[in-house]
């Protein structure tokens, strides 16, 4: 246990700022967007989302939120909150992909691996454990600032609704979804496990490659080349993407569930019953087995 | 079988990479207690052998260090082994006080206080990075770290390569002063024997992968002696077959093999050989040897 903890915090000490300052810097970030919408100095406006006070000169639209079912309210609040948090989760996402990149590769470039490896940890341990950085540690430190974003967020429309007089101040808390935070949680590691083919083919690179990212992207290109090329067809292209989103997206998963947004614990069985899930799974674990297999194999005419 | 205080018990060991072979059939026996000094130039093999020793590579012929395979056992085998090497290996972008931390948190017989302490006698700090260090400040670190951590053998292999001479010099008598304890071995490869001189119980000379000669110092000091032998009494001197001549100061300075002191004695100054002289001699009777 002392191990695994000393190894983590290592992880995080080398990437404090793709794990710990990065979630920061976008939340503050998208909060004092919020907060600048709220005040009227500026306005989100994209194909999909709209964020802008204008919305509530409307009296249509304040007479709706005055009418609103508690679940209408929740619904509202739950929807406007995962488009403010979804900066915060691409760049989690990209800094799950840059730390699986560096994580062998640098250590090897350094030559510290040769003092990583002079310790009695092995290198099963050290990968699983990296490993567990970017599947699990890393979205859970998403997570104290996405909750600052939340309350940020709720706390600026509250007072923006009850100074405008549109409704009460307790009109967005009373809905606000509390236990999405477990809910958020789960998303994520379900989505870092559902991508775990990519992250772990990404570590396979840096483990053995001199040249880890032409390593991981050469390869995949090559396929979907060769497929489109002598087959006119994009099945390893399209399930490549699937990975890279969100899961409850993916073309894979039953039809009827397109619309949601934000799984549910209760949706996690969905994806344990996705026969891709637990290909990408298995895919996933020959790639760790080869990078733990190259990491034992590093020694000093490796990192020469 | 394994004697019982026996450390590493190597049996003719070999690896090769490529064409060239870095070991070439090299036994070798270390006991506990022993500060056993690997020489031998370049290239000769000292440090694929200990890394052979650490389980860093793969050989052919039978190895034993603690009792284990250090490829097979490799995990339990670093609980009990510590290694500095050639390399600077200290992660450069890692504050001191972290690596102290990880230290504690993976290694079950580092005794942080005892390296924090050994620290604080240096001018490294805590708080300060390693790529910020001096390389002789690195090696003192790394050395601050093994020297706090429990071990039964400890491998450095080149460890005071490209430091200055102040470096060098600390980094030995620290390591017999404050280290080593008779029941600790340490095995040290290097090429520049003057430094270790004072600080070896055996030696093993190396060449081309394999053992050209070994043994404690006590007897290679009664088996090989230099004279120095007084103007008048060369011709004699040389009669006794010396197996290396050196000129020291403008004068010859002759090497026996198995010739007692007494016969020596008549001729002039006689003591026992530097290490380095003694390498050079055995070195150049090898190669004499080859080429019969």
């Amino acid at each position: 246990m002392n191990a695994l903890k000393a190894v983590i915090r290592r992880e995080l000490q080398e990437h404090k700022w793709g794990f710990v300052y990065l979630p920061w810097i976008v939340g503050a970030f998208m909060s004092l967007v919020v907060v600048m919408v709220y005040i009227g100095l500026t306005e989100v406006n994209t194909e999909n989302f709209k964020f802008s006070t204008e919305v509530f000169s409307d009296s249509e639209t304040v007479q709706g939120m005055n009418e609103a079912t508690f679940e209408q309210r929740k619904a509202a609040i739950r929807a406007g909150l995962l488009v403010l948090g979804s900066p915060l989760v691409i760049a989690l996402g990209f800094a799950i992909l840059a730390y699986s990149l560096s994580t062998f590769f640098d250590e090897r470039k350094d030559k510290s691996i040769v003092f990583w490896r002079s310790l009695p940890v092995s290198d099963s341990f050290t990968v699983l454990s990296k490993l567990s950085v970017a599947l699990f540690v890393a979205p859970l430190l998403v997570i104290p600032a996405l909750l600052f974003l939340h309350l940020v967020s709720v706390t600026a429309g509250s007072i923006y609704f009850a100074v405008s007089d549109i409704v009460p101040f307790t009109w967005a808390w009373q809905a606000y979804p509390w236990l999405d935070w477990i809910r958020v949680i789960f998303s994520l590691w379900m989505q870092a496990l559902w991508s775990l083919p990519v992250i772990a083919w990404i570590m396979l690179t840096g483990a053995y490659s001199r040249k880890p990212v032409v390593a991981a992207i050469l390869p995949p290109v090559v396929i979907v080349l060769v497929e489109g090329v002598s087959l006119s067809s994009s099945v390893f292209y399209d399930s490549l993407i699937d990975r890279l989103l969100p899961w409850s997206r993916s073309s894979s998963f039953p039809k009827e569930y397109e619309n949601l947004q934000v799984a549910e614990i209760s949706d996690v069985p969905l994806l344990l019953g996705m026969n891709e899930f637990w290909i990408g799974i298995g895919l996933g674990a020959i790639f760790v087995f080869l990078t733990i297999y190259f990491r034992s194999k590093s020694d000093y005419a490796s990192v020469e | 079988m394994m004697e019982a205080n026996s450390v590493i018990t190597a049996r003719n060991i070999s690896k090769a990479y490529g064409d060239s072979s870095a070991l070439s059939g090299f036994n070798l026996d270390v006991h506990s207690g022993q500060i056993l000094g690997l020489i031998g130039p370049n290239g000769a093999g000292k440090s694929t052998f200990l890394q052979a020793v650490l389980g860093l590579v793969d050989t052919s012929g039978e190895l034993e260090v603690l009792g284990l395979s250090p490829n097979k056992d490799r995990h339990e085998l670093l609980n009990r082994v510590c290694s500095i090497t050639d390399v600077a290996v200290m992660p450069r972008w890692m504050k001191v006080g972290q690596i102290l931390d990880y230290v504690e948190g993976v290694h079950p017989r580092f005794d942080i206080s005892k390296a924090k302490k050994i620290l604080s006698n240096t001018n490294i700090k805590k708080s300060s990075r390693v790529r910020t260090l001096s390389r002789g400040m690195v090696v003192q670190l790394h050395l601050s770290i093994v020297m706090a951590i429990d071990a039964e053998l400890l491998v450095l292999d080149e460890p005071t390569l490209g430091l200055d001479l102040s470096y060098r010099k600390e980094f030995y008598s620290q390591l017999i002063e404050d280290y080593f304890d008779g029941n600790k071995t340490i095995i040290i490869s290097t090429h520049q024997v003057e430094e270790i001189e004072g600080v070896l119980s055996d030696v093993v000379f190396m060449d081309q992968g394999k053992e050209v000669m070994s043994g404690s110092i006590d007897e290679l000091n009664q088996k090989f002696l230099e004279l120095r032998p007084k103007a008048e009494n060369l011709e004699k001197a040389k009669a006794l077959n010396p197996i290396y001549i050196r000129t020291e100061l403008g004068r010859p300075v002759y090497l026996y093999e198995n010739v007692e002191a007494e016969k020596l004695r008549d001729f002039g100054e006689v003591h026992p050989p530097a290490i380095a002289d003694l390498f050079l001699a055995v070195m150049k009777k090898n190669k004499e040897g080859e080429a019969k």
